[in-house]
């Protein structure tokens, strides 16, 4: 079984912080979290949100002038083995 | 959870082979300590005339090639840099003299404190404050910028260092000084610290644990992934010296092995280390596995780390067991009021930004 969710990255903490207070303040889902490994062996702060959102999410941060660097869709494999994780990284 | 359990696991891993490489030799407390370790290295190279400190600790060459060849295999090693390398390495100067003031970088505070050593709890609250304080720069809009594609080169850097230090260290060359007394004469055989760093190395790049980042996450964004690898190389470490190197467990603040109890240096100087690696975007073990795995910013980061251990030693900053010296509080001081003063003037330049 796949599963599919949706992640935001930005450019500095302060973006994620901004980020994170337009959409709780639009009553939009939103949860920081550490950038997953899939996508940057960095450490920084990314935002989980919901896939289905994707839209309106883009429009407030275009008019509300918040920078992203990217909205990415990730797909993990919910089969339960570790082993299949660390492959399908 | 999934997730935490492993990354739990992963700094239990850590955290045991600290242990055994202290059994195997290594100073005391000292199974990993990578501020020490630097610091060593730079003594051999006679950056330092410290004698009793003088090193090729090959646990650092260990963690170069772990890393580097983990981010290989996993597509991480890329030439990276750009983003304000001078500054980088001026917070890594600072960092390691407030880590010699204090003995010891935050993974071996944390190793430290799983051998009963409270100095390091003091160190502990004092390392937290300062990750606070660079905590309130980045909500204000701190940042170093963005990074970016460097020449391939780059990224080699780094593991030809590690393998010249290693070359170093097999032909002992006149030059290369090493100790004959004091901890820089105290070492686990070169093979089982070679092997140790390996390990420490490629979880490190795998996991990307950050004592820094665990810490600010958690106060920043409330969220623990991080710290459970914190968590996880405390646990092990503690059980790991509980039930193997049960001697010289010692619960208490006197008599810990290359650590002083002046509570306010020991605070103070893990402050001046909190601040730099959160305005850094990571402690020093971590400097050193993205300077591996290509980032010459992490680089230029180590490169502060070695200048600040040198200049430490040269100007007698760095403590001692009978505590801290003068110089060191100076410097101590000075350190916060640059740093801060970094701080604010990046975070000030990026709200105009933003403006």
């Amino acid at each position: 079984m796949v599963e599919t969710y949706c992640v935001v990255t930005f450019e500095s903490t302060q973006h994620s912080l901004m980020f994170e207070k337009l959409l709780k303040d639009n009553k939009l889902g939103v949860k920081l979290m550490p950038v997953p490994r899939q996508l940057s062996s960095s450490c920084g702060t990314a935002a989980y949100v919901s896939c289905d959102e994707k839209d309106r999410i883009l429009e407030l941060t275009k008019i509300n002038n918040i920078p992203i660097s990217e909205f990415h869709i990730l797909e993990v494999s919910k089969s339960g083995s570790i082993l299949s994780k660390f492959m399908k990284k | 959870m999934n997730s935490k359990l492993k990354m739990f696991i992963s700094g239990g891993v850590i955290g045991l082979v600290g242990v055994v490489l202290l059994i195997l030799g290594n100073p005391g407390n000292m199974g990993l300590c990578i501020a020490c370790f630097w610091r060593d290295i730079t003594g051999a190279l006679g950056l330092h005339r410290a004698g009793v400190v003088q090193y090729i600790r090959p646990e650092i060459i260990g963690i170069i090639f772990g890393s580097a060849i983990m981010a290989f295999i996993g597509g991480d090693f890329k030439s990276k840099g750009g983003s304000s390398p001078f500054v980088r390495f001026v917070l890594g100067f600072f960092l390691m003299i407030g880590a010699l003031v204090f003995l010891g970088c935050p993974l071996r505070m944390i190793f430290r404190l799983a051998n009963g050593d409270l100095n390091a709890l003091i160190g502990l609250f004092g390392y937290v404050s300062g990750i606070f304080i660079g905590i309130q720069f980045l909500k204000k809009g701190y940042s170093l910028g963005k990074s970016i594609e460097q020449s391939q080169i780059a990224k080699y850097i780094m593991p030809i260092f590690g393998l010249v230090l290693l070359i170093f260290l097999v032909i002992r060359p006149a030059f290369i000084l090493f100790s004959t007394e004091g901890p820089g004469s105290m070492a686990a055989p070169v093979i089982a610290a070679l092997v140790g760093g390996l390990i420490v190395g490629a979880l490190l790049q795998r996991t990307r644990i950050c004592t820094a980042g665990g810490f600010r996450d958690l106060m920043l964004i409330k969220d623990t992934h991080f710290l459970f690898g914190l968590l996880g190389i405390f646990v092990f470490a503690l059980a790991g010296n509980l039930i193997f190197n049960f001697d010289s467990f010692n619960l208490g603040f006197a008599n810990q092995p290359i650590a002083h109890t002046n509570h306010l240096w020991n605070f103070l100087g893990m402050a001046l280390v909190g601040l730099c690696s959160s305005l850094l975007g990571g402690c020093p073990i971590r400097q050193t596995v993205l300077a591996s795995q290509g980032d010459s910013d992490a680089g230029i980061t180590v490169l502060g780390l070695v200048m600040g251990a040198a200049f430490s030693h040269n100007f007698g900053l760095a403590s001692s067991g009978a505590g801290p010296t003068s110089n060191g509080q100076i410097a101590v001081i000075i350190g916060l009021v640059v740093v801060s003063i970094i701080g604010y003037a990046v975070t000030r330049k990026s709200q105009l930004k933003v403006k």
